[in-house]
């Protein structure tokens, strides 16, 4: 197991003891974080759209609320209605908060700051502008975007710590609990009905351009009222990824890489891109975070006598 | 509707890289023998003004069609160096950030001419690669290449452009 003991964050994460490898240019873990600052600047730029400015912002947010438990509900009501109040003014303000957390992880000085902001930022966008995800609600699907970008954004932020590496257990551990959760998500009754992912499948394609909308289309149709099929399908699939990382370096590596198809085939056919092109998407939503995340898990390559290479 | 206040505020910040281009280029004299090249400055120079025209319409004082010329001699002109400097010195030497900025503010006017743009998805693609491009300088910029002032001008159009770009999809 220990020849897996590698890399959220590029392998200096599981890895045990201080990592020696020569500064030759950014590592795998640099890399990542790039990756992850990049995808910061993108949310920035998407909320600054110009639907941003509108009410319909706040009223996106405050739809979030519905389902969730009144201690859940109400400070997302308060926050959405405020929102609406003070549309141009509150969206400036968080479209700057998410292109400074974009900037200010790409520049290394500022990295930790700002990687220990989004934290706390992703944390207050999951509860206040995804209503967790939907978790308590008993809808959340994971081909529309469960558990939440938000959530996401913090756990990679959290794997991607530049100082001392996570402890690989609880970063494996993390990862479980992730896709199990998932596993879980995908078998529950709103999801797992016969014509459930068909029905949500088919509504993706509102207000997406043509080719989009034919793929989501198709894709409903190919499912059709299986349903029940697919769930335990995803629900095994995301259940092979989840040990995964408890495997020996070869099937380690195999689940990984399902589990980047997995985060593709969810991004492009269960999110629409995130609805990216439909207008109107604060974030790109799980897909491309899962990916991310899968490949903050990839094993550092381990010949015998190697020292720490990426 | 975007607030124009946002708009102006860009655009300030495309007029503060076009003054900073324009002091270089002219501080570097390339009229003199020995001066140093400002291919670099002279095109932050025309696509900051050329931002500026996008973003605030007021000041739009050039035609379309002539910053269109412009920009695809511009391209060109990368396309070539681009060619000339892989050859000589491989792919290290590719003005990557340059052709990315000139083709995404080329798509930026031709886009503009027909709304809606018949190829939103593009105006996405660039505006992940030029946001990716910035993110990318700053690192390096981090290390200490290359230097600030022409890291931060390229992290400002950038930016700007993929907002333009964003805002214009």
């Amino acid at each position: 197991m220990s020849e897996i003991a590698v890399v959220a964050g590029g392998r200096a994460a599981w890895r045990d003891g201080p990592d020696t490898a020569p500064d030759t240019g950014p590592d795998t873990r640099r890399v990542l974080q790039l990756a992850l600052a990049g995808l910061w600047l993108l949310d920035a730029l998407l909320q600054y759209q110009p639907m941003m400015f509108s009410k319909a912002f706040g009223q996106t947010l405050a739809a979030t609320a519905d389902g969730n438990p009144g201690f859940i509900a109400r400070p997302i009501t308060w926050d959405a209605t405020l929102i609406q109040q003070h549309a141009v003014a509150l969206n400036v303000v968080f479209a700057t908060i998410q292109l400074l957390l974009g900037l200010g992880i790409a520049f290394r000085p500022t990295a930790r700051l700002a990687l220990a902001a989004s934290v706390a930022w992703s944390a207050g966008v999951w509860w206040f502008g995804e209503g967790l995800g939907g978790m308590l609600t008993g809808t959340a699907n994971p081909v529309t975007g469960a558990p939440g970008a938000a959530i996401l954004y913090a756990l990679l932020a959290v794997l991607l710590w530049p100082a001392r590496p996570a402890a690989a257990r609880a970063a494996r551990a993390l990862w479980l609990v992730l896709w199990l959760t998932l596993a879980w998500l995908a078998l529950q009754p709103a999801n797992r009905a016969p014509r459930a992912l068909h029905d949500t499948l088919a509504s993706m394609g509102s207000g997406e351009p043509g080719r989009v909308a034919v793929l989501e289309r198709d894709a409903a149709a190919v499912i059709g009222g299986h349903g029940l099929a697919a769930s335990i399908v995803l629900a095994a699939a995301f259940t092979l990824v989840a040990i995964g990382v408890y495997l020996p370096r070869p099937a380690a590596l195999s689940t990984l890489v399902l589990a980047v198809a997995i985060a593709v085939v969810i991004w492009v056919i269960g999110e629409a891109f995130g609805m990216i092109l439909a207008g109107g998407a604060t974030d790109p939503n799980s897909g491309p975070l899962l990916a991310l995340l899968a490949l903050a898990y990839w094993p550092a390559r381990t010949a015998p006598g190697e020292g720490r290479r990426s | 509707m975007l607030p124009a206040w946002i708009l102006d505020a860009f655009a300030a910040v495309m007029l503060a890289v076009a003054a900073v281009s324009a002091a270089r280029a002219a501080a570097a004299r390339p009229w003199r023998r020995g001066g140093t090249a400002v291919g670099t400055d002279v095109a932050h120079l025309l696509m900051a003004i050329a931002m500026i025209g996008m973003l605030t319409g007021s000041l739009r004082a050039i035609p379309v069609v002539a910053w269109e010329s412009a920009l695809s001699v511009l391209m060109a002109w990368f396309v070539f160096r681009a060619g000339r400097d892989v050859r000589t010195r491989g792919l290290r030497a590719l003005p990557g950030a340059h052709l990315l900025h000139c083709a995404a503010m080329l798509y930026m006017f031709l886009a503009a001419a027909q709304q809606p743009s018949r190829y939103p998805a593009l105006a996405y693609a660039f505006a992940l690669a030029l946001a990716g491009y910035a993110v990318w300088d700053l690192d390096r910029l981090s290390a200490g290449r290359p230097s600030v002032v022409t890291a931060g001008c390229r992290t400002a159009m950038g930016v700007t452009m993929a907002f333009m770009l964003i805002a214009m999809a």
